[in-house]
């Protein structure tokens, strides 16, 4: 059996040798040989792939625990650096190192000829460690670690074009909007301290603990403390998972190279979010208000961000605002503590969505950098394997039946109808006796209601690309071809990812496979909070309204693009108008609530307190100069009077003396 | 005998500079920096060696007291990881300016090993005349190394820096005087034992002057004037040795002069915590309107400092690892900031803001190390600056949520102002045409290089750094012990518990229980002295709510 | 006649009042300089009269003393006119009151 600390090591070693080759290589012309650095390149992730199949296979019901030393030490803190590999961490591990490996064999392709190449690929590299461990750390200081670590290589990959200053902007953006998410991690722990000590930063400690809690019946005396935590922790996963009101970079991080889009942007770092609630989710179970918070902004963040789809004309943007709204469905799946299905569905939603990512970055490819899809069209007969990739995925991520998004997608919205618990307190209102009222089919609608748009923006983004006719100029027509084997093999296998991925738990044919093996982790949290509805539902009917949902979006979708004539692209991608106004509309909060107030506060330190501070520094440096010069005033001219002075005051001394006898 | 050379030598070494030659930079340089490493090393083996004290000679009497003032060094944890910061920074300095100051390196080595030798005795000094003598010692060969290598306004700029720190330490030296003719001799025990008997009202004047000297050497709000300015016109590798070790005395100061002589008032204490919040905040809004690339590593380390006094003042048991962690992961990762923003202002020849850029693609690798810098300044975990930003924050913490919560808002202004730099220094496009001057040295590289290798392996390993504080009460040395021993002497009673009821009251006041509940309750876990505990407790609400 | 110690030290008071008023009220710089030097000498004389106060074996104590101040004074003598010289040479004028280059 291998240390699972070999796991995150290979891709450090990676990342280590490729920037060592970056930084050696960056004074000659040339570069780096690309075959070699992209054969490194991809060796270490899938050397940890390799590993963590292997660990997989062999893994313990209760997980492997291994604690590598000790990181910190001091009084009233001490933490480990251990790791934990369970059911969990398997299912994360085993995604995110396999797609990583993928992607950077897309990227080999996609790089080629670029200056950075071995520079992006170590970033590639360090992204995968970091992610490594934060999925599999066994504490939430070391998961803090991948956490920052991997918001860190998000800004380095975003702004890894950096001579135009806009990616960089995009790039301040990400980290700084994370740092705020961030913080809100960091004084969750602060306050998990509080309660338990530093040992309670362990996972296992802080679920032993909450079971001592519900056992001994202690859970009201707790609540309101942790209740304070699990907002912070939840502040900290609408931060990396982009969900309101944190959600603003994430649409600005398609900046970066289109595989750092599907790997970072919309595979993994922004689904650690989810990853983190449910890992904690036995603390999580206990917070009925912080539940009902998290439904109400996945809801939220799913439904904007689906409408704002609709309004893009970027390829990428389309594709972003259609991750934050799959986050959204995730976080409402937490929210009602089905946490196996929002893994269930981070896992499968990985495999569809890194597909249309990386079929959007061969379109891009294709067309020399084009991303607006009102110059694209018709590109099904030029470029044929990315088109059936690309709508495999699609068909995936609007949960026709049998694909992937299909089997997650239906149990989060049949968990939704089923688990949440949340209603509007009873009332009277002129004298009328109003019972509560249940919302979990308000909540169940929203959701139905999204999955329609999914299906509208989705099939706008296919038939903007791929059908009519090619809308861009004549010359660009001509070098339209496509993409190497390199990347159209990893497109293929994620392609079939998004198809099959699905039938790992496949509940309505009777495969559970995959709740199986998160049972050990999650079950506990789930098994805590009872159903709201406990007449039996035949879950077909879910299914079906599913699949009418999915069909009806893309028959809208059909109707409206199909025929439609397409405006000629003229400026910039971004919506317009009112468009803009819902689009941007967190981006105006932020700088209405943020940014503003800040420079306004740094505005009055340096104009108004400096400036005084300042004056009144300059005011007794002027006094003590108008009181040296009048001193010097005595000082005259002439050596001798000086001395004929200095002699009488000796006289003066010597009277004085004489006459006090000495005894002043 | 470690202490003595690490003291006394580099005056010697000073004295050798003066007599190579003044033309050849080159052999001058290669002897300096060979002693530099060698100080270095006697740093490195001075904590290794753990806390050691010299013989106490007897100095001097000075008329008017009861004792002699005694030459006595004695190091603890604190005080060597400060010389290896002095130490260590110097000989990268003396490598760093070898590219700016080619002409006359041989001044400036002099004069950089007098500022060593100086600071080197301000933090190993056991006597409290002697740590005055170094104190203000520092000021001088610094302020002429400024009027001498500096930019344009540099004699304004040694002037200031000057006259305001040794005016901000003057009247420690009369609150010295005083305590001088009460105490038994200048050593720190019996400061404190004299200081303890004085009336109230004496006792606060004396603590104010004490303080005005460190507030102005850290530099802490309001007293922050001198600050930006002589960083921004100093020489870079006297900037990095200023803001990597020098102001680090007043912190020193804080801890080892300030905590165990006087008995704080919590008033005292929470006043100087948020003041050191403010000026956290403060020195972050600053940083992010700077223009001048200097200044803004100087606003940033005000921040930093800032954060590390509210640390002091938190007198939570975590407090003197956690300030620690975070004063040599300042010192180390601000140091190397100010080394490359002096080698792109050589490249440049300018260090407004406006005016660079684009310097990745000009010279990749001083970028890389540029970027690095700048991302382990923002305390990104697996960094020393994180292990130190976190502890700090966890020290805050025992103050209530609300200090902790400003702290965290530096975090994300920190991160604010230090990307808007990364991108402005070496991104995007170059912003004029310019000829370029000296690149990176090999050399230069590499030992910048080693000092972020060195944050990274404070931060997955910081035992190195917190180890060295274990176990003071071991070692004979009265200064250290006192050192850590201090937040109990000061509250009086034993910090554990103290510490555990104000968790479990905390908890509680979390739960929505009534104060006079919460009272009893505590009580009722105290046992026998009940009525007692219910004072303390009260007393402990009263706090908290202050505190909020 | 035996020379009585208190005339000794009139004449020492005398001499030492004409040095002050030379060395301060004559602007010539080399004036100056012998005034200090009449004012040092008369201190010497001042010594040498106490002396001769003291019993014989131990008179030899007082007589010592002038001898060093004597050499001092040589020495003093020197290089105060190699100021003065130098002073000369860059300021062409031997006037006391025009050296105030130190007036703050």
């Amino acid at each position: 059996m291998i240390s699972l600390g070999l796991i995150p090591l290979f891709p450090l070693l990676g990342c280590i040798i490729l920037g060592a080759i970056a930084v050696i290589s960056s004074g000659s012309k040339k570069g780096p040989a690309e075959g070699f650095v992209g054969t490194l390149a991809v060796l270490f992730p899938a050397l940890s792939f390799a590993g963590v199949a292997l660990l997989s296979f062999n893994m313990p019901e209760g997980g492997i625990r291994e604690t590598l030393c000790n990181w910190i030490d001091i009084p009233m803190f001490r933490v480990d650096i251990g790791f934990l590999f369970d059911g969990l961490s398997r299912i994360m591990l085993l995604f995110v190192t396999g797609i990583g490996s993928l992607i950077a064999l897309y990227s080999i392709g996609y790089m080629h000829g670029d200056r950075g190449f071995a520079r992006y690929f170590a970033y590639i590299n360090l992204f995968l460690f970091s992610m490594i461990v934060l999925v599999l750390s066994d504490n939430l200081l070391l998961t803090f670690l991948g956490w920052e670590g991997v918001g860190l290589c998000s800004y380095l990959l975003i702004g890894f074009w950096n001579k135009d200053l806009k990616n960089c902007q995009a790039a301040n953006k990400a980290f700084i909007v994370n740092r705020v998410g961030d913080i809100g991690f960091l004084l969750g722990m602060l306050f998990l301290v509080t309660v338990g000590g530093s040992a309670i930063l362990n996972y296992d400690v802080l679920s032993n603990f909450i079971s001592m809690v519900i056992n001994g019946n202690h859970v009201e005396i707790v609540v309101p403390v942790l209740s304070v935590a699990g907002i912070l922790f939840f502040i900290g996963c609408t931060g990396k998972s982009a969900q309101i009101p944190l959600l603003t970079w994430l649409p600005d991080a398609m900046a970066g190279p289109t595989p750092v889009s599907a790997l970072i942007h919309a595979a993994t770092m922004v689904t650690s979010g989810v990853y983190l609630l449910a890992r904690l989710g036995s603390m999580f179970a206990l917070l009925p208000v912080v539940l009902d918070i998290i439904v109400v902004v996945g809801m939220l963040t799913a439904f904007w961000a689906a409408v704002a789809g609709l309004f893009q004309n970027d390829i990428k943007k389309v594709l972003a605002y259609s991750t934050i709204s799959q986050l959204g469905y995730m976080f409402m799946a937490s929210g009602v503590c089905a946490f196996d299905a929002s893994i269930f569905h981070v896992f499968t939603h990985a495999f569809f969505k890194a597909a249309l990512f990386l079929g959007a970055g061969a379109v891009i490819h294709a067309l020399a950098g084009e991303q607006d899809m009102r110059k694209m069209g018709g590109l099904l007969k030029k470029t044929p394997v990315t088109a059936c990739v690309m709508i495999f995925a699609f068909l995936a991520i609007v949960g026709f039946p049998g694909f992937a998004g299909f089997w997650s997608k239906d149990l989060i919205l049949e968990r939704l109808f089923m688990n949440c618990s949340m209603f509007i307190p009873g009332f009277t209102i002129f004298g009328h006796e109003v019972p509560n009222i249940p919302l979990n089919g308000v909540v169940y609608a929203v959701g139905l209601a999204t999955a329609v748009i999914t299906a509208v923006y989705m099939g706008r983004l296919i038939i903007l690309t791929f059908f009519g006719s090619y809308r861009g100029s004549k010359e660009s027509e001509e070098h339209i071809h496509e993409a190497p084997a390199v990347m159209l093999i990893p497109m293929v296998i994620l392609a079939f990812g998004a198809v099959f991925a699905g039938y790992l738990w496949a509940d309505s044919i009777g495969i559970k496979f995959f709740a199986e093996t998160l049972a050990p982790v999650v079950g506990a949290a789930q098994a805590y909070n009872t159903p709201a509805v406990t007449a039996h539902l035949n879950p077909v009917v879910f299914a079906v309204l599913g699949t009418v949902a999915a069909l009806l979006g893309m028959f809208i979708a059909y109707k409206i693009y199909a025929k439609a004539r397409i405006p000629a692209a003229k400026g910039s991608s971004a919506p317009e108008g009112g468009k803009a106004t819902w689009t941007f509309l967190f981006d105006s909060i932020h700088k209405y609530v943020g940014i503003i107030p800040v420079n306004v506060l740094a505005w009055i330190c340096d104009v108004v307190v400096d400036k005084v501070l300042a004056a009144a520094q300059w005011t007794l440096g002027a006094i003590a100069t108008i009181l040296g010069d009048g001193v010097a005033s005595f000082q005259v001219r002439k050596v001798r009077v000086q001395i004929a002075l200095s002699i009488l005051g000796l006289i003066a001394l010597m009277v004085v003396v004489l006459l006090t006898g000495g005894t002043l | 005998m470690l202490l003595h050379l690490l003291v006394l030598a580099p005056f010697v070494a000073a004295i050798l500079m003066v007599m190579t030659s003044k033309e050849d930079a080159k052999s001058s340089s290669r002897l300096a920096i060979l002693m530099g490493i060698g100080f270095t090393a006697m740093s490195v083996a001075l904590i290794a060696g753990g806390s050691v004290s010299t013989e106490a000679i007897e100095w001097f009497q000075i008329p008017g007291c009861k004792g002699p003032v005694y030459y006595y060094l004695t190091s603890h944890g604190l005080a060597s990881w400060m010389v290896f910061l002095s130490s260590g920074l110097s000989l990268v300095a003396l490598i760093s300016a070898r590219g700016i100051t080619c002409r006359s390196y041989r001044n400036f080595a002099i004069g950089i090993f007098s500022l060593m030798g100086a600071m080197n005795g301000t933090f190993l000094a056991a006597d409290a005349v002697l740590f005055f003598f170094f104190f203000e010692a520092m000021v001088i060969p610094a302020a002429v190394l400024i009027a001498g290598f500096g930019g344009k306004d540099r004699m304004k700029a040694a002037m200031t820096f000057a006259i305001y720190t040794l005016v901000g330490s003057a009247p420690m030296m009369v609150a010295l005087w005083y305590v001088l003719t009460v105490a038994d001799n200048s050593m720190l025990i019996s400061f404190a034992v004299a200081v303890q008997g004085l009336p109230e009202g004496t006792q606060n004047v004396l603590l104010g002057c004490f303080m005005l000297a460190f507030l102005v050497k850290t530099p802490i709000f309001p007293f922050h004037g001198w600050q930006a300015i002589t960083y921004a016109e100093a020489p870079a590798p006297l900037s990095a040795i200023l803001t990597g070790a020098m102001s680090k005395a007043g912190v020193f100061g804080f801890i080892v002069w300030v905590l165990p002589i006087f008995p704080l008032s919590m008033n005292a204490v929470s006043g100087m915590m948020w003041l050191g919040l403010f000026t956290a905040v403060y020195g972050a809004l600053m940083a992010l309107r700077a223009t001048d690339g200097k200044k803004l590593l100087a606003f940033s380390s005000m921040g930093h400092l800032g954060l590390a006094v509210a640390g002091v003042f938190s007198l939570s048991e975590a407090m003197l690892p956690a300030v620690l962690v975070l004063l040599v992961a300042h010192g180390i990762s601000a140091g190397a900031q100010f080394y490359l923003m002096g080698i792109a202002e050589r490249m440049t020849g300018t260090r407004e803001l406006d005016q660079l850029g684009g310097l990745s693609s000009k010279n990749p690798v001083f970028s890389t190390l540029f970027g690095f810098a700048g991302v382990m300044a923002l305390a990104v975990p697996g960094t020393a600056g994180f292990v130190g930003e976190f502890s700090v924050l966890l020290a805050l913490w025992d103050m209530g949520p609300l200090p902790a919560l400003v702290a965290g808002f530096t975090l994300i202004l920190s991160a604010a102002y230090m990307l808007r730099f990364i991108q402005k220094v070496i991104f995007g496009k170059a912003a004029r045409e310019y000829e370029e001057g000296r690149r990176t040295s090999p050399l230069e590289g590499f030992s910048i290089a080693v000092m972020l290798v060195l944050l990274l392996v404070f931060g997955f390993h910081p035992a190195f750094i917190t180890n060295s504080l274990v176990e003071p009460e071991a070692t004979e040395n009265p200064a250290a012990a006192q050192v850590l021993n201090n937040a109990a002497l000061n509250n009086g009673e034993a910090p554990m518990t103290e510490e555990e009821i104000h968790q479990l009251d905390s908890t509680l006041a979390a739960a929505g229980f009534k104060d006079d509940e919460r009272a009893s309750i505590i009580a009722q876990m105290k046992g026998d002295n009940s009525s007692e505990a219910v004072t303390k407790s009260e007393n402990s609400v009263k706090e908290t709510s202050d505190a909020e | 006649m035996e020379l009585q110690a208190i005339y000794v030290q009139i004449l020492a008071l005398v001499i030492f009042a004409i040095g002050l008023i030379v060395a301060v009220s004559r602007r010539n710089v080399f004036f100056v300089l012998m005034g200090v030097e009449l004012a040092l000498n008369a201190v010497n004389l001042s010594f040498v009269g106490f002396a001769k106060t003291l019993p014989n074996d131990m008179s030899i104590v007082g007589q010592v003393v002038p001898l060093f101040s004597i050499a001092v004074a040589a020495a003093e003598a020197c290089v105060g006119l190699a100021m003065v010289i130098l002073i000369f040479r860059n300021r062409e004028s031997v006037d006391a009151d025009t050296y105030s280059n130190m007036k703050g």
